[in-house]
């Protein structure tokens, strides 16, 4: 059973408000977590979480029972209606920050950036908390932007001691500050990180735009700006065109492991296959879809059919072809049957005898 | 062609038996649509007696991915037979079901 703590007057009046307006609040809380995801959204900010409650009645009482006399009524208590955003990247904290200034009324004085109120030797809970209000409602909401973290930081140290002010030996003061300290700096790298990989994806896109493809290393985004130019685009229409089949868009990145598997280090390398074998995958495809009223191919048709031809001119075999489909597909005894399939229609092709 | 649809919880199993060709994928089609809006969950597509898939069939396998892909769900591709895995091969969509 639950036990409740029985408050002075004033304070019980304070609950009883609580309790009378617990749906507004509630309906509150729907509203501004709306508000704060759809902005999130809309300026296509991806955050960790993004967190609400409404402060329980037991909580409540607990804060009215340590420090009652200093609310004359509901309205004082801030964080009646909390909210946390909790982001990837340090600077995000800012821009979570503008959106939250756009979207509500923050109550500059009672709204503290714990960032600046540290001291320069001292390192630790480092949030920012907005209070904010709505015109159409009474009361006014909590809103915590941190990052992963902090977020980390200030549940780990919960239960230190360190927060409630409780005396903590120096030594595992000490401890506790390094550690501190190192959260704040991986998060300014992971920060750092961010900014250098924009830049490396511009110059990349760059380079992959004039055309220098042999300076451009293969890699997870070289390959996306590639993808981009529609080097498929071309054997895709030609195979489509056996069968005037529609082609179906799907995801080109799984290729990506595969032409790292033949040695490609260069988006060059991956273009030179794509102009070697156009004319062997597209041969493939005839083949098997000639003679059938298929009339719908994935746009991963190409690239499949160019990595088969491929394989199959180097000699790869069996093994070779399977492991492809293992890759892309997931491993199955039955890319077994495809891979004895593939070879056996290749002694008919062509390309295979030139 | 026969299609039974069984649910549990949040995971609907499509048994299908027979060809699915261009004549029945319409049929089959209007019967899927429910599942097809409410596709928040596992949609595993049971394969072990159908005997032939065309474009239509396809298109309806396709629909359901990506309705469940909008909502939140997945589908499930199961006990495809060769022939029917040769058309999934040929038409390039074997890496986009998840086949079990």
């Amino acid at each position: 059973m639950t036990k409740t703590t029985k408050l002075d007057p004033h304070c019980e009046a304070i609950v009883l408000e609580y309790k009378d307006n617990l749906p507004l609040l509630q309906k509150m809380e729907t509203e501004v977590l709306g508000k704060l995801k759809g902005m999130l959204s809309e300026i296509g900010l991806l955050v960790a979480a993004v967190e609400s409650r409404v402060k329980t009645e037991s909580s409540l009482r607990g804060k009215l029972e340590l420090k009652g006399s200093k609310y004359h009524s509901l309205k004082d208590i801030t964080d009646i209606l909390g909210l946390r955003v909790i982001t990837f990247y340090i600077d995000d904290v800012d821009k979570v920050a503008s959106a939250v200034e756009r979207l509500f009324t923050v109550d500059w004085e009672n709204s503290v950036d714990k960032r600046k109120i540290l001291e320069i030797d001292s390192f630790g809970y480092l949030s920012l908390h907005y209070i904010c209000s709505m015109p159409e409602y009474p009361y006014r909401f909590e809103i915590q932007m941190r990052t992963l973290l902090q977020h980390a930081w200030a549940n780990l140290n919960h239960d230190t001691g360190y927060k409630s002010g409780v005396e903590v030996p120096r030594q595992y003061l000490r401890s506790i500050n390094r550690l501190a300290g190192m959260l704040e700096l991986i998060d300014d790298e992971f920060s750092k990180i961010r900014v250098e990989l924009t830049d490396y994806r511009r110059r990349v896109q760059a380079l992959v735009a004039s055309g220098n493809l042999d300076e451009v290393p293969l890699d997870g985004e070289t390959f996306r700006s590639y993808l981009e130019l529609g080097p498929f685009n071309r054997l895709n229409k030609r195979i489509a065109s056996v069968n005037q089949a529609e082609i179906h868009e799907v995801p080109l990145m799984p290729f990506l492991p595969i032409f790292k598997g033949f040695g490609c280090k260069t988006l060059g390398d991956v273009s030179r296959i794509v102009k070697e074998y156009s004319e062997g995958a597209f041969q493939i495809a005839t083949y098997q879809i000639g003679l059938t009223d298929l009339d719908i191919v994935a746009s991963s048709i190409g690239p499949q059919d160019l990595c088969i031809a491929y394989l199959l001119k180097q000699g790869s075999g069996k093994a070779g072809i399977r492991l492809m489909f293992d890759v892309l597909n997931g491993q199955s005894e039955s890319n077994d049957s495809l891979a004895e399939l593939l070879l056996e229609q290749a002694k008919d092709l062509p390309f295979m005898n030139q | 062609m026969e299609v039974k649809i069984e649910k549990n919880e949040d995971i609907t199993t499509v048994k299908f038996k027979g060809r699915l060709d261009t004549p029945a994928s319409q049929e089959v089609a209007a019967t899927l649509l429910p599942i097809q809006e409410n596709a928040a969950g596992t949609i595993i597509l049971d394969c072990e007696e159908l005997e032939y898939i065309s474009s239509s069939g396809l298109r309806i396998f396709l629909s359901l991915r990506k309705a469940a892909a909008t909502k939140g769900g997945k589908v499930i591709v199961k006990s495809i037979n060769a022939s029917i895995r040769n058309v999934f091969m040929m038409t390039g969509f074997l890496n986009l079901f998840e086949i079990a």
